[in-house]
């Protein structure tokens, strides 16, 4: 989807331990702030919101200028239509989940949006259509997420915000939420920006990802690219990449799947029991590190999965080698993690023929539990 | 007797409704904002709770008084209320005022300020905000808090005897009721309208616990 929009960031917003202290200009439609906790990722989120007082810079969406101190401008977060989906998803206890979803129907109609159509769209994409007449205290910790998401993009936001979506998420849920949050991202041409402290999340995502330390961007570009750098991701280099793709379930049977990439006549994949149904489309993750090459074709190996593929180019990540294989031409390439011994010892150059081996457990599922569209 | 209780119950009633609404506005610019002598405000608000009441009722006094400082003795306003029924319901707004500014403080102060700031995001200007939001989530403290000024009201005794005096019929409220009865040797008088004071009490925590327990707004299950 061809998005052209302009973010300009530029941010000076001095906090007790450090300043935050940006100068970003973001054109991708979905970019992540990444960092760990402590490094002014909310902070910079809300002087974007205008929620935060003594914000230096300048802050332009496209041609709304948000904050001009030279040009004494500041738009009150009550202008910057802003859809905001706050890490614990605060929702309005006294109202139930249609009225949540309803608060932002005033800026969606002045913006021209269809409020009940574009309503019953949204609730039926995040599939909340049983929770309407909940009160909103009953939800659970995924459910609220999705309310939440719901409630920014019904207000006709030109600009979503998302502040760790999925933190405050038990582990199992959060692999049932990404694919609501691909949806949005494939659906909608809103910029989104996400925080995130998780390269999964990041890499699932996002089409840029800008790297937060103490307040300042030490990198800034293609996730994939980002995280292969030892200096993002110090001490688990080469851990922090992996290769997602989508596929069509082919079949299930007894304890495992497969998964169909690349269209009919594709590349089958051997993975755990998808819960949809056969014929609809699943994320797959893989780790970066699980996959196994071998300049030979294996015989009694355990790993399900062994794949014919072509060295397309290797970079360097500190000690390790990225490994960029093309499995499927119309895909992006796999990445696989290798040490320099192991480059050396299967003499990987680009051009060469090898075979990757992952089990079916390495593929990890993710699955909205609807079927896709 | 019961003249005692209808008045006290009038003028209690309209002390609050004078009071609650720029007292719930204090208390929300409290509880809300910084700014230079909040501490100065929120302590003046506050005098008549520390204060004796009848020193509280003295000052009236002063200010009352056809002499006072707002009668001829100052800005000579044309005032008639000292004595009055009137006198009544301005000791008890007075005396009443820190204990609703106090307690609906707590309820804003109770409110989430990142919901209100959530309802910003979406385009909710902050008087609807304020209407919308933050009152209904600050309503069981709000609730609370007339509840007590209201019997506090009820209740008050020493600056309304100060300035509205016990002229029964006229200015007599059950607590000034009670304390002649006790005087005069009148217990049966004494007991009944220890009864009614039980009764109007215990009537006025009943309500304060329903509205509490009440949700914010009723809703549907599913």
């Amino acid at each position: 989807m061809s998005v052209s929009h302009q973010l300009e960031l530029r941010v000076h917003l001095p906090l007790d331990r450090f300043d935050v202290d940006v100068d970003l200009l973001l054109t991708r439609h979905v970019t992540a702030i990444f960092g760990a906790s402590g490094s002014g990722k909310t902070s910079l989120l809300e002087c974007i919101a205008g929620l935060r007082n003594g914000v230096r810079g300048r802050i332009r969406l496209d041609d709304q200028v948000w904050l001009d101190r030279d040009a004494r401008v500041r738009v009150p977060p009550t202008g910057r239509d802003i859809g905001f989906v706050p890490q614990e998803g605060l929702l309005f206890p006294h109202l139930d989940v249609r009225e949540n979803l309803a608060t932002g129907a005033r800026r969606a109609r002045l913006r021209g949006f269809e409020v009940e159509a574009h309503t019953r769209e949204i609730v039926d994409m995040l599939d909340i259509g049983h929770l309407l007449h909940r009160r909103v205290t009953t939800l659970s910790g995924g459910e609220r997420q999705r309310v939440s998401l719901a409630r920014a993009l019904c207000s006709g936001p030109r600009l979503l915000l998302l502040d760790e979506p999925m933190a405050a998420i038990d582990a199992g849920l959060r692999r049932r939420v990404l694919p609501f949050l691909r949806k949005v991202r494939d659906r909608f041409e809103i910029p989104i920006l996400l925080i995130s402290h998780d390269p999964l999340e990041v890499q699932a995502l996002c089409d840029e990802v800008v790297v937060l330390r103490d307040g300042k961007s030490v990198a800034q570009g293609d996730p994939r690219v980002v995280f292969a750098d030892p200096k993002v991701l110090p001490g688990a280099a080469g851990q922090g990449l992996f290769n997602f793709m989508e596929g069509i379930v082919a079949r299930t049977e007894d304890g495992f799947s497969v998964v169909l990439l690349g269209g009919p006549g594709g590349l089958e994949l051997i993975t755990p029991p998808a819960a949809s149904r056969v014929g609809e489309k699943v994320l797959l993750g893989v780790p970066a590190d699980d996959l196994l090459l071998a300049r030979q074709r294996l015989e009694g190996v355990s790993a399900s999965n062994l794949l014919p593929a072509t060295v397309a180019a290797i970079t360097p990540s500190g000690a390790l080698r990225i490994v960029h294989l093309t499995v499927v031409p119309e895909l992006p390439p796999f990445l696989a993690t290798l040490t320099e011994r192991s480059c050396l010892a299967l003499q990987l150059a680009p051009g060469v023929q090898v075979f990757v081996a992952a089990k079916a457990s390495s593929f990890k599922l993710f699955e909205a539990g609807v079927a896709a569209d | 007797m019961s003249t005692a209780l209808w008045l006290t119950l009038q003028t209690s009633a309209l002390a609050v409704m004078l009071i609650v609404l720029p007292c719930v506005l204090l208390a929300y610019v409290l509880a809300r904002y910084q700014f230079h002598g909040k501490g100065i405000v929120s302590g003046l608000v506050g005098m008549p709770l520390v204060m004796p009441p009848t020193a509280v009722g003295y000052l009236l006094l002063r200010f009352l008084a056809d002499d006072g400082w707002l009668g001829s003795g100052g800005v000579d306003l044309d005032l008639d209320i000292l004595l009055t029924w009137r006198a009544t319901v301005v000791a008890c707004a007075v005396m009443a005022t820190p204990l609703l500014v106090r307690t609906a403080r707590v309820a804003f102060e109770g409110v989430d300020p990142r919901l209100e700031a959530m309802a910003h995001t979406l385009g909710i200007s902050r008087t609807r905000t304020f209407f919308r939001f933050t009152l209904p989530l600050a309503f069981r403290g709000l609730a609370a808090a007339v509840i007590l000024a209201f019997t506090r009201a009820i209740g008050e005794f020493g600056a309304t005897i100060t300035i509205a005096g016990n002229i029964p019929g006229k200015t007599q409220t059950l607590s000034t009721a009670i304390f002649t009865a006790q005087q005069v040797g009148n217990d049966a008088e004494a007991y009944a309208l220890l009864g009614v004071s039980l009764t109007v009490g215990f009537l006025a925590i009943l309500s304060s616990e329903w509205l509490v327990q009440q949700r914010p707004a009723p809703r549907r299950r599913s």
